[in-house]
């Protein structure tokens, strides 16, 4: 199954807040939606979940028109919440059944998944009565419970501990291993960068970077390196600028260490040959790989 | 449909579930039997106690003959009769139909100071059987000593007039008292008899409306404040979820409902001798009646329902509920006011106009129906017109619904909502 956002644009009365969104993503992998609060994300995922109407732009999967009621998604948004007062089982039924399980298979299901994640003794409980992370742990089983084609992950992982992050990090593996469709929105780059082989970063609701994730990095670590000079060089950044300032262009800091972007013409040899000729010994000379959260913050942030 | 049946039954274990639903409805059917066996069991106590008189024989047969009143402990009243105008104080005391000991008087001061001590009740001056003074500490609301004294008087003064008349007092008195034996032959329907049934169906609706209405905008609201609308309407779509909770509400009212009147019912079925027939008017139901009230009463209440349950969407806390709810309570409380006024004149051009408004007709038809005279095709124009009014505004509540559902914070106007709908 592929589902294609096709230049997804919203307004809410005169103001535009996505202004052609457009990515693609294959059933078996998981897509890291990414960007800033604001940036439109909540806004997308509420067109996908026909939540709100697109003003422009089309949704297909496999090439024809997307219309939820034809796929059991599974939908964890951003704004958490069940039923308080009424018991975890008993609700997670109710959803199951919604979406268009049977009384027997929403009550299978919905015992499944809460002893998968490890909340079954909780079953005839009112769900007020159960710690945060447990009520979220509730709220991802009324996600999965009817056994969905895609799965749409609004920061799931907020408010839960390590162990049960772990728990919640093995359940999604095994959605992405069962082949089935994962969007995945999160401020959290480390669980993104886990999961995720696709991303799509959306700024002011713009793309302003999608595609697959080793290869934007690869495309970001290409004519970048990091120097470490030692600890004696309190400015290192201004000492690199103006001892090669012809050769590289600093892009920014690893603790100590400084990342450089070679200038045009300039080989990694050149620069190691200038780096002796000006005395400079570096401790550390090295390819730039770039963390997720280096890329969001150059890409969506207040200097982007 | 199958989603629409599962909200349903979701929402009607809601209330079936909920204890204070529960607990309303075990009280008032306590309560509805309560009132239906209370003059039975005091008679039977009565019984009981006058059976337990005869056998014991202390009464004497001249306080037999004051019934109840031999029971009574007396009440002290000072009487100073200036000119001796009640010649039997005895007799007099009879027709004030109370148990009174005479504290005798001869002059003003006395009767004050038997009253200021309380030694007296109320104190009477008298000049003659047409003219007297009543004296009393306090006068209270419900003072009936003085309307006794008067009648005593009177009667005790028409007494003496035909006496010196040489006419027999007792045998005018029967004479007035004399009543017609009446049989009404009624051709076509018994307004006075059907008022008390007509009335009770309409408080039902009332009751029911005010109750559950603000039950079904609770339900919403709260939905948003507790955010599982999100899920919800990506779950199910928004008409099946708006009309699930209308007519689950529907049904949860009406079967408390039937249980608090089958209470009632029943209990009358058993208690009802005591009441002679009084309540025969209420609980005996015409089934053009029921039949009115099924349709139109129901129609109706899903109508006002329909309105609650999009108000509800338009507020995100439970506590702008009653705010937001303000003018479609105003406007059934009209409806409601219309309903109550227009009993008396069933035919009236009030009632005539109100039982064709859908707003009104739940309440106007109804009473048209069971007091007044209608034609069919009345009946029938009403009825689709309430009926087209239901479904236009069930709809408009899902569209409602559903646009209302994301928008949290501030309470959004109605009128808002509808111009954003009609963007869309």
């Amino acid at each position: 199954m592929k589902l294609e956002v096709i230049n997804l644009k919203k307004s809410f009365g005169d103001k535009e807040v996505l202004h052609g969104i457009s990515f693609s993503i294959e059933s078996g992998k998981a897509l890291g939606l990414l960007g800033r609060n604001g940036a439109g994300k909540t806004t997308t995922i509420r067109i996908l979940m026909d939540v709100f109407h697109a003003n422009e732009g089309s949704i297909l999967v496999d090439g024809k028109p997307f219309r939820t009621k034809d796929f059991r998604i599974g939908y964890l948004p951003e704004e958490r919440g069940l039923y308080p007062k009424k018991g975890v089982l008993e609700q997670l039924m109710y959803l199951a059944q919604l979406r268009g399980s049977s009384r027997a298979d929403a009550k299978e299901q919905s015992m499944r998944w809460l002893k998968r994640l490890e909340v079954d003794e909780y079953a005839q409980r009112k769900l007020e009565t159960l710690s945060k992370g447990n009520q979220q742990k509730v709220q991802l089983a009324q996600t999965l419970v009817c056994n969905p084609d895609l799965v749409i992950l609004d920061e799931p992982f907020s408010g839960l501990d390590p162990v049960n992050s772990q728990i919640l990090k093995d359940v999604i593996r095994e959605q992405i291993q069962d082949g089935k469709l994962v969007i995945f929105s999160s401020h959290q780059m480390s669980y993104v960068e886990e999961f995720c082989e696709d991303i799509v970063l959306i700024n002011h609701g713009d793309v302003v970077l999608s595609g697959d994730l080793a290869e934007i990095k690869r495309e970001y670590g290409r004519n970048r390196l990091v120097i470490g000079l030692g600890t004696e060089f309190e400015e290192p950044q201004m000492t690199l600028e103006d001892c090669l300032g012809s050769m590289i262009r600093v892009v920014g800091r690893r603790k100590e260490k400084v990342i450089v972007e070679l200038k045009d013409g300039c080989t990694r040899e050149q620069l190691l040959a200038g780096l002796l000729e000006t005395r400079l010994i570096p401790e550390d000379f090295g390819n730039y790989e770039p963390s997720l959260t280096e890329i969001f913050v150059e890409k969506a942030g207040d200097q982007a | 449909m199958r989603q629409f049946l599962t909200v349903l039954k979701f929402e009607l274990n809601n209330y079936f579930k909920n204890k204070s639903f529960l607990l309303t409805t075990i009280v008032l059917m306590i309560l509805a039997v309560g009132i239906i066996a209370v003059p039975g069991v005091i008679m039977n106590m009565d019984r009981g106690e006058s059976g337990n008189s005869a056998v014991s024989g202390s009464v004497s047969a001249g306080e037999e003959a004051d019934g109840d009143d031999s029971e009574e402990s007396p009440v002290f009243f000072a009487l100073w009769d200036k000119n001796g105008s009640i010649v039997d104080t005895g007799a007099f005391a009879a027709s004030m139909g109370m148990n009174v000991e005479w504290i005798s008087c001869t002059d003003a001061d006395q009767v004050e100071k038997a009253v200021n001590s309380g030694e007296a009740e109320a104190g009477f001056i008298v000049e003659d059987l047409l003219h007297y003074t009543y004296v009393v500490e306090n006068n209270s609301m419900y003072d009936m000593n003085q309307e006794a004294f008067s009648q005593a008087a009177a009667v005790t003064y028409r007494a003496q007039i035909l006496t010196d008349q040489g006419i027999d007092p007792v045998q005018i008195e029967t004479l007035y008292q004399t009543q017609p034996a009446v049989e009404t032959q009624i051709l076509g329907k018994d307004s006075a008899g059907n008022y008390a049934y007509t009335y009770m169906l309409i408080m039902v609706l009332y009751f029911l409306l005010i109750f559950y209405g603000q039950m079904i905008a609770t339900s919403v609201t709260s939905e948003k404040s507790n955010r599982a609308i999100e899920i919800l309407v990506t779950s199910v779509d928004s008409n099946s979820l708006i009309f699930g909770k209308v007519l689950a509400g529907a049904i949860a009212g009406l079967i408390q409902c039937a249980l608090i009147l089958g209470s009632a019912v029943g209990a009358y079925q058993i208690f009802g001798e005591s009441w002679g027939g009084l309540l025969d008017n209420v609980f005996d139901i015409p089934i053009p009646v029921w039949a009115a009230f099924a349709v139109f009463g129901i129609m109706g209440y899903l109508l006002y329902a329909f309105c609650f349950g999009m108000l509800g969407a338009l507020v995100s806390k439970t506590e702008d509920i009653s705010k937001a709810a303000t003018p479609i309570t105003m406007i059934y409380l009209v409806s409601f006011f219309i309903a109550i006024f227009g009993m008396t004149d069933s035919d009236g051009i009030l009632m005539k106009v109100a039982s064709f408004i859908p707003f009104t007709s739940s309440n106007g038809m109804l009473i048209r129906i069971s007091m007044g005279s209608v034609e069919i095709w009345e009946i029938i124009i009403s009825g689709v017109l309430l009926a087209a009014t239901c479904a236009v505004t069930g709809f408009l509540a899902a569209k409602i619904f559903r646009f209302g559902t994301l928008m949290y914070g501030n309470p959004i106007k109605f009128t808002t909502a509808l111009k954003k709908i009609r963007e869309k």
